[in-house]
């Protein structure tokens, strides 16, 4: 069997299972299951802010593609998951605090999310 | 055990979105195999016209969704009300997010609390949507402040309340503490995550701060007092991190705006006294958004509670201080810095 012929039968399998192998998702790459429920969090709790101009705003918040692409956070801070779900939790300047309105596993998956944006 | 009231939400995904990667060998194999007759079901037929053309017209329809749900805050200047809404299916899960609505005067109309029953209206895939058809099904924000038999919202020229409040700096002051100058008072609360709601008013009061300090006679006749909707979250030092975010780090800046929490009881009577409405479910606080001008001499000059602008409050603020009745200041309370 060749590879080629090998892959294409992974896709036959995938696709009986229901599996939209090959699919993008709105021109990003596929998300798991908890990237999807951390972009599910993402557009109730962060996109309000950090999507679109508040011109209204003291400050003005940044936006968040390629997070986790340089060495350090908007505020300085390295760019760790650590320090991400800290600044979630904690806020930070005119950023609120989630806490007690997130749970771990929901800023788990927000944290795994916003690895996906480039 | 996956948990919150988001679970699967957005997950709607327009089927147009679905396309063929074709760069991989993976992808190469698809093709191969759709070729065949085999394909994904959501992947299929994307090159055929008459299919297009469907999804070009799908693309422009509006689709519309029930929606039932609980008004957790309203902004009339941004036609807007956020509403904590059961799943809508077939196009998102339970979850609490602003909209937009098709007519002006829901917004007037609704009151933080209220049950509601509306109509989803979905356009270009879902990037666009709003309210249509609102209607009130359980009127339980009214309820909630005419309940007490003693709400009595004061009137202009009557006295506020000279209750207890704690500052930032964890000390304890009163409203009269402000008598002799104009004072300027609205309520957050800190962990509000809604951007054109409290951001969006200590936003305001700290561009009214950096204005008024421009001009020193007007900031020695005005004061401002952020009081929070949640004192068991807000202590002082939440408080004091908060305040400082508006005022650039500089702790000076609290000599003339205060923020403060005051027990839950005496912030009931204080709501009531200034006609606000406010209530707490799952960490999230449901309320009006209120802006109270008191006069040099302690009594209600003027009321904000649908649309105003920074400038108009600044320019209040100057005119109260300057045209008030001569009222002796108030002793310096010497903060910390």
């Amino acid at each position: 069997m060749t590879r080629l012929l090998r892959i294409a039968c992974i896709a036959l399998w995938l696709a009986a299972l229901g599996m939209p192998m090959g699919c993008s998702h709105q021109g990003g790459p596929y998300l798991s299951e908890d990237e999807m429920q951390g972009r599910a969090l993402f557009e109730l709790h962060c996109a309000p802010c950090h999507q679109g101009a508040h011109p209204e705003l003291r400050k003005q918040p940044p936006k968040l593609e390629g997070l986790f692409q340089s060495k350090s956070l908007p505020s300085g801070a390295p760019a760790t998951d650590a320090q991400v779900r800290k600044t979630i939790i904690e806020g930070r300047g005119t950023m609120p605090a989630f806490d007690q309105r997130l749970s771990k596993e929901d800023v788990d998956d927000l944290v795994k999310y916003l690895h996906t944006l480039k | 055990m996956r948990r919150s009231n988001c679970a699967g939400a957005l997950q709607y995904v327009p089927e147009e979105e679905l396309v063929i990667g074709s760069k991989s060998k993976v992808g190469l194999a698809m093709v191969i195999v759709l070729m065949s007759g085999l394909a994904v079901t959501g992947c299929k037929n994307q090159n055929k016209p008459d299919n297009l053309q469907r999804q070009a017209l799908e693309k422009h329809e509006n689709k519309r969704y029930n929606l039932r749900g609980q008004v957790v805050a309203k902004n009339v200047a941004a036609n807007e009300i956020t509403v904590q809404h059961d799943e809508i299916p077939g196009f998102m899960a339970a979850m609490t997010m602003p909209y937009k609505v098709k007519d002006p005067a829901t917004v007037q109309e609704v009151e933080p609390g209220d049950r509601i029953a509306a109509e989803v209206v979905v356009v270009n895939g879902g990037s666009n949507y709003w309210l249509e058809d609102v209607r009130i099904t359980e009127q339980i924000g009214r309820k909630s402040a005419s309940a007490a038999p003693s709400v009595h919202r004061l009137n202009v020229g009557e006295h506020v309340p000279n209750l207890p409040l704690v500052n930032q700096d964890g000390r304890t002051i009163h409203l009269d503490d402000f008598k002799g100058k104009a004072l300027l008072v609205t309520f957050i609360y800190t962990r509000c995550p809604l951007p054109n709601f409290c951001p969006r008013l200590s936003s305001q009061f700290a561009k009214i701060h950096d204005d008024l300090a421009k001009t020193p006679d007007d900031y020695r006749k005005t004061h401002l007092l952020t009081i929070t909707f949640d004192p068991k979250y807000d202590t002082a030092p939440v408080l004091r991190k908060y305040g400082l975010a508006y005022l650039d780090d500089d702790p000076s800046g609290f000599g003339y705006w205060d923020f403060a929490f005051i027990t839950p009881v005496d912030l009931r009577k204080v709501a009531d006294a200034f006609g606000l409405m406010y209530f707490e479910q799952d960490n999230q606080i449901s309320h009006t958004m209120n802006i109270v001008l008191v006069a040099p001499d302690g009594t209600v000059s003027k009321y904000w509670s649908q649309e105003w602008t920074t400038s108009e409050l600044e320019e209040a603020l100057r005119q109260q201080a300057r045209t008030a009745a001569a009222v002796p200041p108030r002793a310096s309370r010497g903060r910390t810095p």
